[in-house]
């Protein structure tokens, strides 16, 4: 047994694996299938009004599950990220960890590694459910944008789950540190209202994938990725001095 | 082996310790005790580096230290087994599975080890607490009420194994239960209101706050020995403890060693046993603290 193997332990035993993974798979089966079928969809649910829609393209299904991902996917990330980085949210707990290692970062590296791997790997797998189902559905797709994309969103999760080791650095509560994080994710996109810095903002990275596959060029990412690596950085810099000053 | 000076803590304008000169030789067991709130608890998380001390000094002669706080939780879905494997691994980098096999059956949870703990009662988890806490031969093994939440069977146990201990691993324990203080330290300090108002030898704690009082096993009829004791002017209070025993309380100890020979003979009292009684640590802690 090591740091290590017990962040394993806990996403299999707790069964969060699961949920990761199941609810990122199931929209990347869920979206190229709502998008193939919208307009049935719309018209069984419509009450007699006439509904137009323009005939799907493969990118709506991949357009379809990014909007899924980047919401609920997140929201289930960014609670099981929670439940595991705030080890200090049973203070007992907490002393047990720390009166063992040499730096608080000895715990908080395995967990935040453990969890984002989980979760980029699940993000991974839902893309790829959705873009088999969106070329059988709807059509071809261009494959390196999908790839970039995707790769893209990863590093969104990765930024997403860093906030979320730098909250826990404040908040001892697990309840605490998911409502502040995802108002933190919430408000970057309401930042990014501003055309100025929408392109700088970590969240211009979720609709990567949907860009990519349209008419998009890595370009337009640039700015938000360099900003997303390092405010990274940064966070997990301070989810460490953050947790070392706490006081149990 | 702990050395501090003036230490203090502070939270906001509540002082939790004032000044504490706090000495613990290598290899003893010194108890920590004090009423609710008095700073025990604040003062262990200090020396264990779990808090940060607003004036004074502390050194710590060894970084390898176990800490077990007085209500020890575990992740409920990791077994007993893996709770001790684990501590042991992140405290020295080592895996030893006979070692991890002889905590777990020294604190008494070996038929339990393959259990999740999060079925385990607060005495189970207090054991394991402790296995997971001494698993790595700690030099420094700081305890914040070891005992508090076993039945009479594994109080002994784990008292056992503190007193074990003595001379291998220096020890702090913190307690409320003064007679397990009393049976495995041999360094006593007590706190109050976050001073340390008394260190040092537990003997010299007891003998030099020795009553005048001896407890007197005399056969019947004991009411005519107590009427003539009542009426000797030295004699403060006899106190009838059970059907053969009383207690005699003088004005010092001194005139009670002197007198009271005498005074039971002139009495014609069949004296059985009789001999000075010895303060108990609750008591002179009772009397320490008001």
């Amino acid at each position: 047994m090591n740091l290590w193997k017990l962040e394993w332990i806990r996403l299999v035993r707790t069964r969060r694996v699961i949920g990761i993974v199941g609810v990122y798979v199931f929209f990347g089966l869920l979206g190229p299938l709502t998008a193939r079928y919208m307009e049935q969809i719309v018209e069984n649910f419509g009450g007699g009004v006439e509904i137009v829609i323009p005939e799907p393209v493969a990118a709506d299904g991949i357009t379809s599950y990014v909007a899924n991902a980047a919401q609920i996917g997140l929201l289930v990330s960014v609670g099981v990220a929670a439940a595991a980085l705030a080890f200090d949210a049973k203070p007992q707990m907490g002393i047990f960890l720390r009166t063992r290692v040499a730096s608080v970062r000895d715990i908080i590296v395995p967990r935040y590694v453990v969890v984002t791997a989980a979760v980029v790997v699940s993000f991974i797998l839902g893309s790829i459910a959705a873009l088999y189902e969106s070329v059988v559905l709807l059509g071809s797709l261009p494959i390196g944008g999908w790839l970039l994309g995707t790769l893209l969103g990863c590093l969104y999760l990765i930024f997403a789950i860093a906030v979320v080791a730098a909250v826990t650095g404040k908040s001892q509560s697990v309840l605490f540190t998911v409502m502040i994080s995802v108002g933190i994710m919430l408000a970057l996109p309401i930042i990014g209202a501003a055309p100025v810095v929408a392109e700088w903002l970590p969240s211009h990275l979720v609709g990567a994938a949907d860009g990519l596959v349209r008419d998009g060029s890595l370009a337009d990412y640039l700015p938000a990725t360099v900003v997303t690596v390092g405010s990274t950085v940064a966070a997990l810099w301070l989810a460490v001095y953050w947790a070392e000053q706490r006081e149990l | 082996m702990i050395k501090t000076l003036g230490l203090s803590k502070e939270y906001g304008a509540t002082v939790a310790l004032n000044s504490v000169d706090f000495n613990v030789r290598q290899g003893s067991v010194y108890g920590l005790v004090g009423p609710n709130g008095a700073g025990k608890t604040t003062l262990l998380g200090i020396l264990a580096g779990l808090r940060k001390a607003t004036g004074g000094s502390m050194e710590v002669a060894s970084l390898k230290m176990g800490v077990l706080p007085d209500t020890p939780l575990f992740d409920p879905w990791l077994t007993a087994r893996e709770v001790v494997d684990l501590s042991l691994a992140i405290t020295t980098g080592n895996h030893d599975e006979a070692r991890v096999s002889e905590m777990l059956e020294q604190t008494g949870i070996a038929e339990d080890a393959a259990r999740p703990v999060g079925g385990f009662s607060r005495g189970m988890l207090q054991r394991l607490g402790l296995a997971a806490t001494l698993v790595a031969r700690p030099e420094l093994v700081l305890l914040d009420e070891p005992c508090s939440a076993l039945d009479p069977l594994g109080r002994r146990e784990v008292l056992d194994l503190i007193a074990r201990l003595r001379g291998g691993a220096t020890v702090v324990f913190s307690s409320h239960i003064l007679a397990d203080v009393q049976e495995v330290c041999d360094t006593v300090g007590i706190l109050r209101h976050g001073e340390l108002v008394f260190e040092g030898p537990l003997d010299n704690l007891l003998v030099g706050r020795a009553q005048p009082k001896y407890v007197i096993r005399l056969r019947p009829p004991m009411q005519p020995v107590i009427d003539q004791l009542e009426g000797l002017d030295w004699v403060q209070d006899v106190t009838v403890v059970d059907p053969e025993l009383i207690r005699v309380t003088g004005a010092s100890l001194e005139i009670v060693e002197t007198n009271l020979v005498a005074a039971l003979a002139a009495a014609g009292a069949h004296v059985v046993s009789m001999a000075p009684e010895a303060p108990s640590l609750e008591d002179v802690f009772l009397e320490v603290v008001r």
